[in-house]
């Protein structure tokens, strides 16, 4: 019964051509992440792509391994070096980037809270820049105040507490290697957007599972048949089910495959805060476990939303109004959130899952008995729990019908 | 086999769709004869347990349809007046898929499509994907679908609605064929449908049985006699004013009418033998120029 049930979703020609635009959405996002990287040459123009990754690999793991105090001061010495010869700017630019994300979390630690100096690192002693770790923590904890003075209320007790705790667990000293694989898949935008893409493709998969008896007016035939009533509908969910998980879980990883196959697999322990853009991120997760918790929060997303999506098709009998449901909770609450009024109730949508990696630097808590978590500690087990809730729901609906 | 109906109502809103239904039925093939909107559907829809009843209850063999659920699906065939269907599968893959929704298991459904495939006369189609299918394929199609899990109750609402008269005749002979050991209903307002299939026929009126009986039975309830004549064009018009006109044919002296009266219409008119058109015309007409003329 299975087969068939697929069958009815996959024969139809339209859902062909959209499986093939993902697929085309999967390709060229990941080429572009791909091409985003880059690799400076003195006087000559910058490398992007696979052969700018080959330089960067060879440059940055020069510097693999534990970021010690006597590392730190050799990249200072070494920047030193760079910057008093006479060569251009950006020529300068280029033979520092082997170490140019360990100059850039010097620069942001020391800089004053709220500001980013980005030539601080040229100025600063070995000495002084070997107390990075520290400076850290003391430079996050201005910053919290530094929030706090300017808007008021901004961390609770409890959320100040859960950020220095989480600070003061950082594991130091940071583990270097090269990683642009990992920050191309995961620190950029395209990820959350071929998120996006992916749901409301799937929409388009899911939404007739239920509606489509209706729409072809098979209904009669359907409901009077033996098991119309129990484990037809059972596995109409089961079809709905592994249609989200197979497509999602392709796209993702051929998306992954990929950008991985293309820029290397390197720096998968490194810490998510190695790249200077994560810097105060309150998640002390490596590239690897970053890459888990994106994609089974998004998986977790796309099982709640295109689930409900199912469930509004199965009790309106309409695959239009189904599709819209995707649509409306990945891409809406983005612009709900800019309405002040509207930006804390909007970071429990569901869609918050298919950005996890772009909001794991923000500061987002949630509450619960005084107690503070990071969001996507909530949001990813909350929305499993609503996904395995709905199932019923949908099941005794459809079988109302 | 005993389907038994009791008191059997469905209202929506203030309109009474079906109303009081008391029957008892057996095997054999019952021919539910109404005009459009009599109520024949919804009364079906309710033995196939796609809508509960306002009140009343339908039996099987004792037991309340509704609460044997699938047990009950399980003796039941239904082609649907609308008969839907996937349109990308083909016809192979659609059987096999309501097979498998009858609980067929998979080697035994092969077996039953394969055979039911030869009885309905489409192997050819078989590869045919269900929205290449002509009208009268796509309704054997609903006929082998309904047959599957070789039903006890059969319920065929409309069958052979829109076919042309060759394939009518094919899809009557045929469910004549599966009509043995079972129990069949089969609505339609096409009389000669029923005429040469149905042991019992239904009359259903404003969702009522205003009577039943066999062909025999139901023309001896005719309180009118059937008469035939010849008159002239300009008659036509005020006999069909004052009767019912079960045939009317233009020849160059004249027309000649079959009229349903109890009077003599004409003086040289002639009673003739009545038919089951006659009684459909006699519970189901309107006379010309009377409001809401049925048919």
């Amino acid at each position: 019964m299975l087969q068939y049930e697929l069958k009815k979703i996959f024969l139809k020609p339209v859902n062909k051509i959209i499986l093939l635009l993902l697929l085309v959405a999967t390709v060229a996002g990941s080429f572009l992440a791909i091409r985003d990287v880059k690799y400076y040459r003195k006087n000559q123009p910058p490398l992007s792509g696979t052969s700018a990754a080959k330089y960067l690999r060879e440059e940055q793991n020069k510097w693999k391994g534990p970021v010690t105090e006597d590392v730190i001061k050799h990249i200072i010495k070494e920047k030193k070096k760079i910057n008093s010869s006479n060569e251009p700017e950006d020529a300068k630019f280029a033979m520092s980037q082997g170490f140019h994300d360990i100059t850039s979390l010097i620069s942001v630690a020391f800089s004053e809270p709220g500001e980013y100096d980005y030539y601080l690192c040229d100025s600063i002693s070995p000495e002084k820049a070997s107390k990075l770790y520290e400076r850290r923590i003391s430079r996050l904890k201005k910053e919290i105040t530094k929030i706090e003075e300017g808007l008021e209320g901004s961390f609770s007790k409890s959320e100040k507490e859960f950020l220095l705790n989480q600070y003061n667990n950082f594991k130091t000293p940071l583990y270097y290697e090269y990683a642009e694989g990992w920050k191309a898949l995961l620190d950029s935008q395209y990820l959350p957007t071929l998120m996006i893409i992916t749901i409301v493709i799937i929409a388009f998969f899911v939404s007739g599972i239920f509606s489509d008896e209706f729409r072809t007016k098979a209904d009669s035939i359907f409901f009077s048949s033996m098991l119309g009533r129990n484990k037809a509908i059972l596995v109409k969910i089961k079809a709905g089910f592994l249609t989200v998980t197979v497509i999602y879980w392709l796209t993702m990883l051929l998306f992954s495959a990929i950008i991985l196959g293309m820029l290397g697999i390197g720096g998968a322990g490194c810490m998510v805060q190695i790249n200077f853009s994560n810097w105060a991120c309150m998640y002390n997760i490596t590239y690897l476990q970053d890459w888990i918790l994106s994609m089974f929060g998004g998986y977790v997303g796309n099982l709640f939303i295109l689930t409900l999506s199912m469930l509004v098709s199965a009790k309106s009998r309409s695959s239009v109004i189904a599709i819209t449901i995707p649509f409306f909770l990945s891409c809406v609450p983005m612009f709900l959130g800019r309405v002040p009024a509207l930006k804390n109730i909007v970071t429990l949508f569901p869609d918050m899952l298919l950005r996890i990696n772009k909001f794991l630097g923000d500061f987002i808590f949630f509450e619960i008995g005084g107690k503070a978590f990071g969001i996507f500690t909530i949001l990813i087990p909350a929305y499993l729990l609503l996904f395995f809730i709905t199932l019923p729901i949908l099941y005794y609906s459809y079988k109302k019908q | 086999m005993e389907l038994k109906v009791t008191n059997l109502t469905k209202k929506y809103g203030s309109f009474t769709a079906v109303n009081s239904l008391d029957i008892t039925m057996n095997n054999g093939v019952y021919g539910l004869l109404g005009i459009n909107g009599a109520g024949k559907t919804t009364f079906m829809r309710i033995l196939c347990t796609l809508m509960r009843p306002t009140c009343g209850q339908i039996t099987c063999n004792g037991q309340e349809i509704f609460s044997m659920d699938g047990q009950y699906r399980r003796i039941l065939g239904y082609l649907p007046q609308d008969f839907g269907f996937y349109p990308d599968f083909t016809l192979q893959d659609y059987l096999l898929y309501v097979a498998s929704i009858k609980a067929l298991r998979p080697a035994i459904a092969k077996k039953r499509v394969k055979e039911l495939i030869e009885k309905t006369g489409l192997e050819k189609a078989v590869h045919k994907k269900m929205k290449k299918l002509s009208g009268g394929m796509k309704r054997r199609a609903g006929i082998a679908q309904a047959m599957l899990n070789n039903p006890k109750i059969l319920v065929l609402d409309e069958p052979t609605a829109g076919l042309d008269p060759n394939e009518r005749i094919r899809f009557r002979n045929l469910i004549s064929e599966l009509s043995e050991d079972r129990l069949v209903l089969l609505s339609t307002h096409i009389v000669p449908d029923v005429e040469y299939i149905a042991n019992e026929i239904l009359l259903m009126k404003d969702g009522m049985f205003i009577k039943q009986g066999t062909t025999e039975q139901l023309i001896a309830t005719m309180e009118e006699n059937v008469w035939k004549c010849h008159v002239d064009k300009n008659k036509v018009p005020w006999l069909m004013k004052n009767h019912r006109i079960s045939n009317l044919k233009t020849d160059s002296n004249g027309v000649q009418l079959r009229i349903i009266s109890k009077e003599k219409p004409v003086p040289d008119a002639v009673i003739e033998e009545a038919v089951l058109e006659d009684v459909f015309l006699y519970y189901f007409g309107e006379k010309d120029g009377m409001e809401n003329a049925a048919i």
